[in-house]
């Protein structure tokens, strides 16, 4: 999949013809995921009666906020040539911070920002350990991930504590004219990441940074820059969808989070975005997070238990990155 | 002496440009064969179709009179013939022995459980090594041992493995003077036991010390077979060279103003050499050396992608310049284009007009966005200046030939405004065509009153290009020469003689 997300189509003078011309161009990963997409709405509509309502589309958008906040922030990250195994982690520990600090008595925002800055500082010691010291981002993370997984046990003991504030819950299971508060807050982050990426110098530069890092050094892109001011973003973000996790919850608990990280990575490459950087795009992830969560709701209103939904999810992942590789051959792009 | 190897009409093309015709090239059991040919004569196409790394599109190769066809490296391996590439290839972690006999490992026989067997491993890796005179102990680790004596555990490695071709490319680049004696040493002995070998040299002094024959290269052709003994420098140079072509370099002006760069006391190759040299505006100077002489290294020196140059000092436009990183080298006014375009020049999937404004985005900021109408105005009337041939500048890079790539690199500075520009190797795997317009455009912006530095190890590109060379021969200048000068002087000035101290 080659979505740069800033091939302007209508600037190319040799027009092909249709299908070929779809699959071919620049948007032909996100038109395949798109169609999949249909293809999956529909088989649920066809199943189950209970599929195919407003109110069951919306609680899809909510419950797959948390996951979608977390690919979003993923995505560039691994488009510039980095990767954040921790951000699962830092989602659990933001939920412990808040709920220890409230509990101590300081009032619910600032210890809401508190949790936004230790996921912020996580992000930057990962950007520290991969640029500064040029260490490989899948060890750094990985070791980070334990770190801050374990910091979240040690602080509760393990146990969940309750979180219940009336403003604080309201951004995890709020509504804003029947559309669920977390679902506002994931594609806002969607809408603006897209734009930048597609729009700014930033954006250039992460596509630059990830295709070819050596040339982009000597043409003078700030290639260690970049990944620092991402890897800080995928701290926040994870620390942030950890305060909608609890919120939506109720509760914080320190384990919650960690069991989604590979469900994140694997929407970041179900997307099309390449793990050895350079190619991708957020609307890609977008896609691939509504594909998972939907897969998830039709299984489970067919009565599927969780286990075979991990088994369809892995299948499902395994056959899409397989046909898009068929298919990039096939073209001999 | 028995004909060993024989390739007759060999044809290779790359996306419909030839880079091989008709190529022949014969080799006798126990010969030394040099193959010699300037940048981009189709050298190392032809031992890569060889070793079995490309497959040809016509002509035949036969191996003991028989008809041979490889399609993988292993083949040619198994039916004895090995390419040692310029860059030495061995497992450092793991010990001489091992590294002989990676690929065959002698086992233990009648025991339950398969093993190596090391007795054996090591008194057979002894025995190679002995012959090829290298006393060291095949337990000890491969990273421990210098450059040569890697090089003779690679060649023990083929030995081991039955060779009775063996491509040597360029296998001195790394090695000092008595280390070269001793590579020598070792092929007078691979000669005496029968061994075939191709020797691809730039280095005429050494291909003359060691080879038995002379085969050249040029534009993918044969060029001339000599034998060494009868041939002289100038024959085999001007098989190499040919006749110049007419009007591919544009006329030299000549009216150099101020000073715009000096450097003092750059130390190149670890500290071995060091070097002062200035940049007038409106001059073109040209860097010529061989392969590891260092002038790989001048330019990104200059443009500070090798960081601080601790020693060295440097002044830009009358003032001080210390480069930390390519930024500063930018903001100073100098822009670079490196010598390996695909690793260092492009991003493979971006648009033409996203690698051509990358270094300058700044400046098509229109409020938080990027304006890509001015982008494109900019990027078009490169497009036309520069005649790149592309659909849009919307098309990914990788789409484009290479010497549309590298138009597009120098592009990329010609946004800018730049005092000075530095280019490596600016027309290596570039067609004749996009040379000649290059040079064009290099030579139409020094008139404009811009320095430009071009860096290569093409004697001919330089002799014809610049106003001024610099020859660099171990990291040292090995003389400086007016427009006028020919490649054969070029490349006599940066051989220094084998064995000369």
């Amino acid at each position: 999949m080659s979505s740069t997300g800033d091939l302007d189509r209508r600037t190319a003078t040799a027009p092909r013809s249709g299908l070929s011309a779809l699959l071919r161009g620049s948007r032909a990963g996100v038109a395949m995921l798109l169609g999949f997409y249909v293809l999956v709405l529909l088989a649920f509509t066809l199943i189950s009666p209970w599929f195919f309502s407003f109110k069951n589309m919306m609680s899809i958008g909510a419950n797959m906020s948390f996951i979608g906040l977390m690919s979003a922030a993923q995505t560039p990250l691994i488009i510039a040539g980095g990767l954040d195994l921790s951000v699962a982690a830092v989602a659990g520990l933001a939920g412990v911070i808040v709920a220890q600090l409230h509990a101590a008595g300081l009032p619910i925002w600032p210890a809401a920002a508190v949790a936004l800055l230790a996921g912020g500082l996580v992000g930057a010691v990962n950007g520290l350990f991969t640029t500064r010291l040029r260490l490989n981002p899948l060890i750094v993370t990985l070791g980070v991930m334990s770190v801050v997984t374990g910091l979240a046990l040690v602080l509760t003991g393990g146990l969940t504590a309750p979180l219940i504030v009336a403003g604080f819950n309201w951004i995890g299971s709020g509504e804003v004219a029947g559309l669920p508060v977390p679902l506002l807050f994931t594609v806002a982050l969607y809408v603006g990441l897209g734009w930048q990426l597609a729009n700014t110098p930033f954006g250039r530069f992460v596509y630059a940074a990830g295709g070819n890092p050596e040339a982009s050094r000597l043409i003078g892109v700030p290639v260690e820059r970049t990944l620092m001011v991402l890897y800080i973003f995928s701290g926040v973000v994870g620390a942030f969808s950890g305060l909608v996790l609890a919120a939506m919850l109720g509760a914080s608990a320190p384990d919650a989070a960690g069991q989604h990280l590979l469900t994140v990575i694997a929407a970041v490459v179900l997307g099309g975005t390449s793990l050895f950087g350079g190619r991708g795009s957020v609307w890609g992830t977008a896609l691939a997070v509504l594909i998972l969560g939907t897969l998830d709701n039709g299984l489970t209103l067919m009565d599927v238990s969780s286990f075979w939904q991990n088994v369809a999810r892995g299948i499902v992942l395994l056959l899409a990155v397989s046909l898009d590789q068929i298919r990039t051959r096939a073209l001999g792009d | 002496m028995r004909r060993l190897l024989e390739m007759t009409g060999i044809a290779k093309s790359f996306g419909g440009v030839p880079v091989l015709t008709d190529v022949s090239l014969t080799l006798e059991a126990g010969e030394v064969l040099a193959l010699l040919g300037a940048n981009g004569a189709g050298k190392s196409t032809l031992v890569r179709i060889l070793s079995g790394a490309l497959q040809r599109d016509g002509g035949s190769i036969f191996l003991d009179g028989e008809p041979v066809a490889f399609d993988r490296p292993e083949d040619a391996i198994r039916a004895g013939l090995r390419l040692l590439p310029q860059e030495i290839s061995v497992l450092p972690a793991l010990s001489v022995a091992e590294n002989i006999f990676m690929g065959d490992l002698p086992m233990a026989r009648g025991r339950l459980l398969p093993r190596v067997d090391r007795t054996r491993m090591r008194a057979e890796a002894r025995r190679l090594l002995t012959e090829l005179g290298l006393e060291v102990d095949p337990d000890r680790l491969v990273g421990s041992l210098s450059a040569p004596e890697r090089r003779i555990v690679e060649i023990a490695r083929a030995l081991a493995g039955h060779a009775r071709v063996l491509v040597l490319d360029e296998p001195t680049a790394a090695l000092t003077e008595s280390e070269i004696r001793r590579l020598f040493r070792v092929i007078a002995t691979l000669r005496a036991q029968s061994v075939g070998i191709i020797y691809i040299s730039h280095y005429l002094d050494e291909v003359f010390a060691v080879s038995d024959s002379i085969a050249v290269l040029r534009d993918g052709r044969n060029a001339g077979r000599f034998a060494t003994r009868e041939a002289s420098h100038e024959a085999v140079v001007l098989a190499m060279l040919g006749v110049r072509m007419e009007g591919l370099y544009p006329p030299v002006i000549g009216s150099s103003g101020e000073e715009i760069c000096s450097v003092e006391r750059l130390g190149l190759r670890g500290g071995q050499g060091e070097l002062s040299f200035q940049i007038r505006a409106g001059e073109m100077l040209g860097m010529f050396g061989l392969i590891g002489s260092g002038i790989e290294m001048v330019g990104r020196a200059l443009y500070g992608a090798l960081g601080p140059i601790p020693g060295a000092s440097m002044r830009l436009k009358g003032a001080p310049y210390r480069p930390i990183d390519p930024r500063t080298a930018q903001a100073r006014g100098i822009g670079f284009v490196a010598a390996e375009r695909k690793e260092e020049g492009i991003i493979p999937d971006l648009s033409l007009r996203e690698n051509i404004t990358l270094p300058f985005l700044s400046r098509y900021r229109d409020g938080l966005a990027l304006s890509r109408e001015r982008q494109r105005a900019d990027v078009k009337h490169w497009i036309e200046r520069l005649d790149i041939r592309t659909r849009s500048g919307e098309q990914p890079i990788r789409l484009l030939s290479g010497g549309n790539q590298q138009k597009a690199c120098l592009a990329r500075w010609l946004i800018g405004g730049m005092h000075l520009l530095i280019l490596e190797e600016p027309t290596r795997g570039v067609d004749v065509g996009a040379r000649r317009e290059i040079y064009a455009a290099l030579r139409t912006l020094v008139a404009r009153g811009l320095g430009v530095l071009v860096i290569s190890a093409d004697a001919e590109e330089i002799a014809g290009l610049v106003d001024r060379v610099l020859v660099l021969a171990r990291g040292r200048l090995a003389g400086e020469f007016a427009h006028g000068v020919t490649a054969a002087q070029l490349l006599d000035a940066a051989s220094p003689a084998v064995g000369a101290a």
